[in-house]
Formats: structure tokens, sequence, C-alpha cells
């Protein structure tokens, strides 16, 4: 296997398909701004030990004691590696006087001085100011040649756009491209890196977020799963709803590692029946975990309380998170740490509809969903969504994400207009690899939680009204 | 001469020759032949040359004879006027001389200058026909082949130069040509780009210790 190049960052590893190679000539680009350099530096000080250390090169654009004053603000820039096993040396004031030619010879000296195994050129796009046409071409072959020489491993930072990769040779050169960009969403800018070239190796397309902080670049890779078709194991077990009445409806319970959404109109009930799925797993010695983007924590505790639970109680991790500035990318990996960190075996997340307004766009969500639903179904971890209903009345559509037909069971919950005043109504609509009963029950929210009633009748259901009344 | 011109604490001498400071004191006392000058303090200042002289006294022992004898070998060596200098570092005489056929200047002019700082004494060659003829002029301990040069036919001058007395080949390529190049002869293989230690400790692997230690063992 080819020898790796590690970021200190095992996310970013894995996009990489474990990392840069080593050896090899890796391009990072983008805008300023972008965190080209706390990247390189994240590079040098996870990789450079005093037998192979990191080079750091400064040119004309990024000037050297700003690399040096802003790298002291990360948490892993080590001073006292400074001079021992990281050299940051400043190729400007050469590159002025001797050009191209001043560098490649002072690159050399170095190689052989220092016998570095990684080696930063930033910025490398300021070189080509200093040649046109052939000569730079001629130059970046020189130069490409003697990096590539002796198994030292160099990152070229340049402030190039993405359209600039088919003209400029460099990118022709490189074994490797990350390009760091940032999208934006009407007011929401999210930072995103793309993996653009990665000779001899696999790794995962597509932009992933990032976020830049004290710790460096902090990667999520997206989350596009492909299609798993291997078998896992599934017994007969089965997960109660919480509700009995609704278990029975069910054909008693869900399917461990099923996926349910429970779609309704505000206020009719979806979060209420959310909790009884998590505190009745807690009952069972099943750990959950209630993501939830609407109630604050407090809320949230008193409503609980009204039913006779507890948010402190053990085996119940509460993760709330605004849905103002959320970004699902982040969220998710938060997420699938609960999940990891409690051995939780029930997952809710209310709502999927605050959810979708933390995705960039409606592929990503759904790519999104679609992947956790396969990797908690995996992990034989029963998953509870709850979505919002625009109709109060009369459901015309059940969900405009898509998620229905990925969810193994849907059950909607819907007001039913009877004179002068509102009553509540569940139906299952669906259960996958299952029967269950498909009648309208009216329900009552009660101290106890839900309480089913009665189907409604035939006859009366067309006019709202269950059966014996 | 820079060699003659340093001077050894006994502690020094003690570590660079692993002989106890109280044998050497008692060799002095006992039969005066290496005598060290001494610090404004008193302590014992060694010579490059006294170094040398004591070196031969303990490689005499090594060999079985007793101190007594060794130190009369030691006698009629000075009295015959016998050079103990050392030679100046980075020059220990006849330097081992390495041939390094690769075809990539930027990699022919790295590996020389990281075998060079090891002591050794490196021709390069570009080509093949040029590996011969510098094997004409003076024959290598050890060959450093890049297996691609002269269009792929480096196994081949392994083999030849192996046949021509050359000691060691240490082959090298981008390749994982590992068994072809030691069916071809070769006695070790890397592949590039090559890290300076792992050439440097490959090469001491094949010609044992550097060229400084060489030098200084072999006097």
């Amino acid at each position: 296997m080819t020898e790796r190049l590690s970021s200190g960052h095992p996310r970013l590893d894995d996009l990489l398909g474990g990392g840069l190679p080593a050896n090899s000539i890796n391009m990072v680009i983008g805008l300023p701004g972008t965190g080209k350099t706390i990247l390189a530096q994240q590079y040098v000080f996870a990789n450079a030990s005093q037998e192979r250390p990191a080079l750091y090169l400064a040119t004309v654009s990024e000037p050297f004691d700003k690399i040096l004053r802003y790298g002291q603000t990360l948490r892993f820039f080590d001073p006292e590696a400074v001079g021992h096993s990281v050299f940051y040396e400043d190729l400007g004031t050469l590159l002025n006087e001797r050009g191209l030619a001043g560098v490649l010879e002072q690159v050399s000296e170095l190689i052989k001085q220092r016998r570095p195994g990684l080696i930063v050129i930033d910025s490398f796009k300021a070189l080509s100011a200093y040649a046109e046409g052939a000569e730079f071409r001629e130059f970046l072959h020189d130069f490409a040649g003697r990096l590539s020489a002796v198994a030292t491993s160099s990152l070229w930072i340049g402030e190039y756009g993405e359209d600039e990769i088919g003209p400029a040779p460099e990118f022709a050169v490189a074994d490797a491209i990350i390009s760091l960009s940032t999208a934006r969403a009407a007011e929401r800018e999210t930072r995103m890196l793309r993996i653009l070239k990665l000779r001899g190796s696999a790794f995962a397309p597509g932009r992933h977020a990032y976020r830049l902080s004290a710790d460096g670049i902090d990667v999520f890779p997206r989350l596009a799963d492909t299609l798993d078709i291997t078998s896992y194991p599934l017994d007969g077990s089965r997960s109660s709803s919480g509700i009995a009445a609704l278990d029975e409806m069910l054909a008693d319970g869900y399917w461990p590692g099923s996926s349910t959404l429970c779609a309704g109109p505000s206020g009719c009930g979806k979060t209420l029946m959310a909790l009884h799925f998590i505190f009745n797993g807690v009952r069972q010695g099943e750990p959950g975990v209630l993501a939830t983007l609407q109630e604050h924590p407090t809320q949230l505790a008193r409503i609980v309380q009204g039913f006779g639970w507890s948010t402190d109680e053990k085996g119940v991790e509460l993760m709330y998170r605004s849905p103002v500035d959320l970004y699902i990318d982040e969220w998710v990996y938060e997420l699938l740490e609960a999940v990891e960190r409690t051995g939780a075996r029930r997952v809710v997340i209310d709502s999927l509809t605050d959810l979708r307004l933390a995705a960039p766009d409606e592929v990503r969500f759904r790519e999104y969903m679609y992947s956790l639903v396969q990797r908690f179904s995996r992990q034989r971890v029963s998953l509870f969504m709850t979505s919002e209903l625009a109709d109060l009345f009369e459901v015309r559509r059940l969900s405009e994400f898509g998620i229905s037909h990925l969810s193994d069971n849907v059950v909607l919950l819907q007001y039913i207009r009877e004179q002068a005043s509102v009553r509540r109504a569940l139906t299952v609509l669906k259960t996958r690899a299952s029967r269950h009963e498909p009648e309208i029950r009216e329900f009552r929210i009660t101290p106890e939680g839900i309480v089913l009633g009665d189907p409604f009748v035939a006859e009366a259901a067309d006019q709202n009204e269950p059966r014996g009344h | 001469m820079a060699g003659d011109l340093a001077v050894y604490s006994m502690g020094a001498v003690e570590r660079m020759l692993g002989i106890p400071a109280a044998t050497v004191r008692n060799w002095e006392e006992r039969y005066g032949l290496v005598k060290p000058g001494r610090s404004q303090g008193g302590h014992r200042l060694y010579t490059r040359a006294e170094v040398e002289q004591l070196r031969f006294v303990k490689e005499r022992l090594d060999q079985g004879l007793q101190p007594a004898e060794a130190h009369r070998l030691l006698g009629e060596q000075l009295e015959r006027g016998g050079n103990f200098r050392a030679p100046e570092e980075g020059q220990p005489g006849p330097r081992l001389l390495i041939l390094l056929a690769e075809r990539d200047p930027y990699a022919a002019e790295f590996a020389e200058f990281f075998l060079r700082t090891e002591g050794y004494e490196v021709v390069v060659a570009l080509d093949a026909d040029d590996a011969a003829r510098k094997l004409e002029q003076r024959l290598p301990q050890l060959a450093v082949v890049e297996l691609l040069i002269s269009g792929g036919t480096g196994a081949e001058l392994c083999r030849r130069l192996k046949e021509a007395g050359v000691t060691a080949c240490l082959a090298i390529s981008t390749l994982g040509a590992r068994d072809q190049a030691l069916a071809a002869g070769a006695d070790a293989f890397l592949e590039k780009p090559l890290d300076p230690l792992q050439l440097v400790s490959t090469v001491k692997d094949l010609l044992g210790e550097s060229a400084f230690l060489q030098g200084a063992t072999s006097r």
C-alpha cells in the first residue's frame, strides 16, 4: 500500500483514502480566507520530526512574519518544534533579487541540509509572476524534478479558483489537488472542501463542509453512503412505540432498526409520540438520543415532566441545537457521535422540517437522510422522525422531502373537524415488512400521554365521526 | 593538521577506545610510552596521535597479546617513526568509492551529496556506457544502480559490475522490481524516491560502517 501523509485529522484522511500519498506534489487552492495556510500548517505539525523535518517556505504573497504570528494562535502550533523539526524560511527577498533560478538553487540546498519529509510553498501562485509561458513551464519541470528526486512530500499553496485548473500548467504536475471554497445559500455561508484530483487512489467525491478553528480544519465528510447490499442479522423482536394501542395496530410495535416517519400538522402530538418512543425505550433498557431542533431544553423539560418523565433520566441523551445557523453536515456527525458514545438503540429527530432548512439544497438533504437511515438500520438503531404538514385538516401531500419513501413506517396525525370542535386522528399508512391495521383512530392527549380511542367508522369517517358516536 | 591540533580529555579517550581511565594511567606509569600533556589544572590532554597510539595497544590486546608485549610493539613502531596521526576528518586515506549510476540528474545530485557527507567518494554516471567507462578508471567498492538507466538496462549493468569485481550492488527503482534486481545479482534494493537516511544506512549495511569509521578502524 502507498505510504500516506496524514493531516492529523482522521476524517480528512478518510476522504483522501487514508491521507495524501507520501512523496507526492499536492496543491491546496482557494481564495483568500479559505484556510489554506491553516491546513498547510496542520500537515506540517502532524508530520514533522527531527529525522524528517518540515520546511515552510514563504514566497511573496504570504508575509513571513504573518504566517508565524497567526500560526501561533493555532493549538497544534508547537513553538519548541520551530528550529528543530519545523523550519520556516523566507524566499521573498531571494525571489525578488534572483528570480526563479534563485528559488531552485535555494530549495535544492535546503533539501540537502534539512532532508525534509515535507515542504510547503506558500504561495506557489506568486512564483508564476516571475516568469511567463515556456519559461515558467521550464521552471516547473525543473522544480518538480528536484522535489520528486528525493523522498519528500510537498504542498503548493495558491490563491487559485477552480476555473484556473485547466489553463495553469502546475495543476498537471500535481498528484493531488484540494480545493477550499465557500458556498452561499441565501445569507448562509458554508465552507466547502473538495478533492479535485488524487493520483493512484480513490477519494470521497463531492463537496465536504468544514469549519476553521484554533484546532485547524475540522471536516464533515458529505454523508452519501452508497447502497450496501451485504446482509446483516435480523430477528423477530419488536420495539414498542410506547403506546399500547398503537403497538397493536403495528402488529406489536416496530422492527428494531426500522425508521418511522410521523407526519402531522402543528400541535397535533408528533413530539409527544416521539417522547413515548424514547422513554419507552429507556424503560426497556434501550438508551436513546433525542435530537431536537424544536423545543429549548427548558421548555422540553417542562413538557416531559407533565407526562411523568424526565430529561435527566439515565439513558436519555438530549441533543438540542438551534435551527438558526445550523449546518446539517456538522449536525449529522454530532448525532452519529452521540449514538456511538451512548450506545443508543433509539433515536428521535424532531423535526425534519427544521433540519431541511439546515441543508444547502434538497439533494444534499435527501443524501444525508438516506445515509442516516441506512446506517442506523444496519446498526439496529430504531429511528423516529417527525415532519410538519402544512395542511391542518385535509392532508394532500405527506412529505415534500421524499422521506416517506425511505421510511419503513409512516404514521399520519391529523385534525378532524367536528362542528365547533377539533379532534385528533392517527393513521398507520405504511409498515414495511409487517402487517398493520389501516384504520383512522381518534386519539387524545392525557396526562399519561397519547391514548388511542376507537376507529372512525367508514360512514362516519366521511363525516368525521368515530364509531359508536 | 587539524587532527593533531585537537586534544582529548581522559574521559573522551575512555569513551572512544573503551579502555578504563585507571588502566590508561597505569600503562603510562608502567611503560612510559604514551605520555599526554597536562592542562593548567593538571588534567591529562591527549593529542589525536596519542589516541591512535593507545588504539594500537588496544587492538593488540584484542588480538590476545599481553599489555607488556603490546607496548613493546608500540615502542618499536615509534622508534621506526610510525605515523600515528589521524587523517583529516572527511578524508580517510583512499576513501571507499561508490559508483552512482543514475539517469535522473536531480536524483543523482541529491544521492551524491548524501553519500559524500558520509565520507564516501562518489562518481556519477548518467548512463550505462558512462558507468562502464568509470568502472575502467577505478574499481568501486559499491555501485548504486538505477534499474531504468539507459532504457531499462540497470539489471544487466548490475550483473556486469559484480562480474568486474564490485563488492556490492544496490539496485534502486521507482518500479517495485526487487526480485528482478536481486536475480541480476544486486545485493539490496531500494524503492525511489530515496530517503536520505535509508540510502545511507543501506550503503553502510553493505560496506560496514561509514567511510569515516572504516578509515579509522582500517589503519
